[in-house]
């Protein structure tokens, strides 16, 4: 008796992990599949923006982050650009043409700026290679233990 | 007077410090080394670096305008408290502070020595080498005393280092930068910070003392491990509070900009959060024993190289607050540290026990191991990224900048691995985890997780990323809920009530448990960042006086403008209501104010932010008009939940502060038996 009533729960606990999990993932395959864009929202996409590009007179702050009246006035700039119909690329034009490329926070990946993508990249590398390495000296015969 | 007094202390404590190094090698190399032979150097130093500090205070709140650095960074209207923070506001003053630090810093530390300790004895010498350091800048290029010997127009136009220099006062100082002294965390924030950095100094002294007697076992570890600990609790506390002061005080409404001096207080945190872990791996399972000093040798070098890229004015950064020539000073110090650290350790290389047990990457350790990349990659990016400018112009003579798109590109791919790690990792067995033991321990998470990120999916999260770190969020709590009531149950089993059962498995074993409640803490914080990222709503509503406006099932209403003088400040503000969706109910009422500071020809955006358990409606004026004003009304979704995770982190490193490392004193059957209880 008592085991049949341990082998229902226990199978109503096993329904659960199942349950859950399926509608969880049908949600997220629902919910995800027809790629909701979310930059369609003007102000998020001015954000956006701004958040990609420097304050041209400010120490290090970018254009969302700046208090100073040319960032307000830069901001309101962007606003009338995407009301205007421009995409995010030629706003992002516009401000290289008129500021250079050094009003870019993210560096295009060209030149220099490579070093920005493989640097990283190469330090993944190295580590992923030493931790391997600290598995492998293991089955070294120099390697035993003590 | 007081600047006299206060430069004769910076000398004592100098002379001090020279004399403790000196003693401290000296004592350390003697037969059976005498603590009691380093005392006076000590006392010397303790004493030296309290008084500068007292003095220097002193001096701010009695209004000393003969002291340059008061004068300049202090007036008679400043309020209280920023008078106290005065003390810290620039340069001069954050190195008295530092010293301070130190010099209490070394007081604890000696008094822990035994008669016979010559690994104590030596590190202590080791950290009066580095007071030698911060006490001769305070003595040369920051010194805080400089008596002011010329007064032009009411402000000290020339100073003299010497003390007894016949002295000019000022009526009246000209105060400290306004974005400084406009918020109380501003007084809070540095100290924390400093605590943090000039805690990794006393492991980091045990390590190269280690090294220099070839004594490279745990045993500097064991006795730093604490400390490690403290001065990460301190650091991530100083880190949290600043990021809170930016989100209260700069106005548009983040808490983390990634800006060189953020990621000059960040880097030392990533260090030191890779050396706790991989400590752990060391006193567990006898691993990383040269890791770890290249961890603690790194920590501490970032922790200088953070007060250089702060106080040097070599990267432009909005909290680059003061610029001099010590700058050089402190590369050349950094430039030492690590390549006398490194050098030595080169030296010591053949001493240090290499036995890598690493049984499979599957387990505790492994994952730990990771961790270690993880973190390590991390802080070599931030610090390539922050570098990366300066590197480009050295070469190239180009101007260019890295801002958020390349860190947030970088940190969220690792934030979702650093989540898999933990939720996997954290309560995975040592040595070797089954995929069967594996599973156990994760299902409840996978589910969890799994309906966490549906649920952010129906709430209306649409950025992949934000919801893949929610998910894994909830893997990490529930994974770790679950394992502790599974704990929990096993000693309930055994006859104790619940209460109780819940209660001895944290007590049984706090570094563990604590580390759990400071893992969950990330996890918070991570779910925070992603809603206050990804649903954030940002827009601007024009208001006459009267008029309301809808956002986003708020109504605000432009009530009537205000204006006040205060002693150090004009203010101007606006009166806005803040009500429900229909306009009919006030259920709070804000002043988003701008602060004119006349002294400085600068204005404040001051927002005010009003919290719910949704979200934070936070409001700042953009213009401010006759005809009415522009108001920025900012919603961000969970808001507190970033300074509650910070908060759960602190939390978890105080709990793990009381471990009892029952197998360090434990046989090592008993060892054993525990580590395969754990499994």
């Amino acid at each position: 008796m008592n085991n049949v009533s341990v082998q229902m729960s226990e199978r109503r606990r096993g329904l659960v992990w199942f349950i859950v999990p399926v509608i969880a993932l049908a949600v997220l395959v629902v919910g995800l599949w027809p790629g909701a864009d979310p930059a369609t929202d003007p102000e998020a996409r001015a954000y956006n923006l701004a958040v990609r590009l420097k304050c041209p007179i400010c120490a290090g702050e970018s254009l969302a982050g700046s208090q100073t009246d040319l960032a307000k006035d830069l901001r309101i700039r962007i606003a009338d650009e995407i009301e205007a119909g421009s995409t995010d690329e030629e706003i992002i034009a516009m401000f290289v043409v008129n500021y250079g490329e050094q009003v870019l926070l993210d560096p295009p990946a060209a030149g220099w700026g490579i070093m920005l993508w493989a640097v990283p990249l190469g330090a993944l590398a190295v580590g992923v290679v030493a931790i391997v390495g600290l598995r492998r000296r293991d089955r070294d015969p120099a390697g035993v233990e003590k | 007077m007081i600047a006299a007094a206060g430069y004769l202390s910076i000398v004592v404590a100098l002379v001090s410090a020279i004399a403790l190094t000196v003693q401290g090698v000296r004592v350390s190399r003697s037969p059976n080394p005498d603590p009691a032979r380093v005392k006076i150097p000590a006392i010397g130093l303790v004493l030296g670096g309290v008084a500068a500090f007292t003095l220097l205070e002193i001096g701010i709140l009695t209004h000393d305008f003969s002291i340059a650095y008061v004068a300049k960074n202090t007036a008679l209207a400043t309020p209280f408290v920023f008078l106290l923070a005065g003390g810290w506001v620039a340069l001069a003053g954050s190195v008295v502070l530092w010293g301070l630090m130190l010099s209490l810093f070394t007081w604890l530390v000696w008094r822990k020595l035994r008669v016979g300790d010559g690994l104590g004895v030596l590190a202590l010498g080791i950290i009066g080498a580095v007071a030698v350091f911060w006490f001769g800048l305070m003595a040369t290029a920051a010194n805080p005393f400089e008596v002011c010997t010329e007064v032009v127009n009411g402000f000290c136009a020339a100073s003299s280092w010497w003390p007894l220099s016949a002295a000019a006062a000022p009526l009246d100082g000209i105060g400290p930068n306004p974005l400084l002294a406009n918020h109380i965390l501003m007084a809070v924030h540095p100290p924390l910070l400093y605590v943090g950095y000039v805690g990794f100094t006393v492991p980091f002294a045990f390590a190269i003392a280690a090294l220099i007697r070839s004594d490279t076992g745990r045993v500097w570890l064991d006795r730093t491990h604490r400390w490690s600990l403290v001065a990460w609790i301190f650091l991530t506390a100083g880190i949290l509070l600043g990021g809170w002061w930016s989100y209260e005080v700069l106005g548009w409404g983040g808490y983390w900009a990634w800006d060189p001096v953020e990621n000059a207080a960040l880097l030392p945190w990533i260090a030191a959060t890779a050396f706790i872990h991989s400590a752990i791996v060391q006193s567990r399972r006898s691993m990383l024993q040269a890791w770890n000093f290249v961890l603690v040798i790194v920590t501490f070098a970032l922790t200088i190289f953070g007060t250089f890229l702060t106080r040097s004015g070599v990267i432009a950064s909005v909290h680059a607050f003061s610029l001099s020539v010590v700058g050089p000073v402190l590369l050349i110090f950094l430039g030492l540290i690590v390549f006398g650290s490194f050098g030595l350790f080169a030296a010591r290389a053949s001493t240090v026990a290499s036995s890598p047990r690493l049984d499979s990457l599957v387990s505790r350790e492994g994952f730990i191991l990771l961790n270690n990349l993880l973190m390590t990659l991390f802080g070599f990016t931030v610090l390539f990224g922050t570098l990366y400018p300066l590197l480009v112009e050295a070469f190239t003579g180009r101007e260019v900048a890295v801002g958020r798109p390349f860190f947030d590109r970088v940190a969220v791919p690792l934030a979702i691995l650093v989540l898999l790690a933990i939720g996997t990792g954290s309560t995975a067995p040592w040595r070797l985890a089954s995929g069967k033991v594996l599973w156990q321990r994760t299902r409840v998470g996978l589910n969890v997780g799994l309906a966490v990120a549906a649920i952010s999916v129906l709430v209306g999260v649409g950025s992949v990323s934000v919801i893949v770190i929610i998910g894994l969020a909830g893997f990490v709590i529930a994974n770790i809920v679950a394992f502790y009531l599974h704990q929990s149950s096993r000693a309930h089993g055994g006859g104790k009530s619940w209460p109780t059962a819940l209660a001895s498995t944290v007590r049984n074993d706090r570094g563990f448990w604590g580390g759990q409640v400071a893992h969950i803490g990330v996890a918070l914080i991570a779910v925070a960042i992603g809603t206050t990222s990804a649903l954030a709503i940002r827009t601007e509503v024009p208001l006459a006086v009267g008029e309301t406006a809808v956002v986003e099932g708020y109504c605000v209403k432009y009530i009537e403008p205000f204006s006040r003088v205060e002693p150090t400040r004009n203010v101007q503000g606006a009166r806005i209501a803040i009500l429900d969706s229909t306009c009919s109910t006030t259920r709070a009422v804000l002043e988003p104010r701008l602060h004119e500071y006349p002294k400085f020809g600068q204005v404040i955006t001051t927002p005010q932010v009003w919290t719910t358990w949704i979200d934070d409606v936070y409001l700042s004026i953009a213009s401010l008009s006759d005809s009415g004003i522009r108001l920025k009304v900012l919603i961000f979704p969970l808001q507190w939940l970033v300074w509650v995770g910070g908060l759960t982190i602190v939390a978890g490193g105080t709990l793990a502060l009381g471990r009892k490392r029952r197998d360090q004193s434990a046989t090592p059957e008993r060892g054993e038996q525990r580590e395969r209880a754990d499994v």
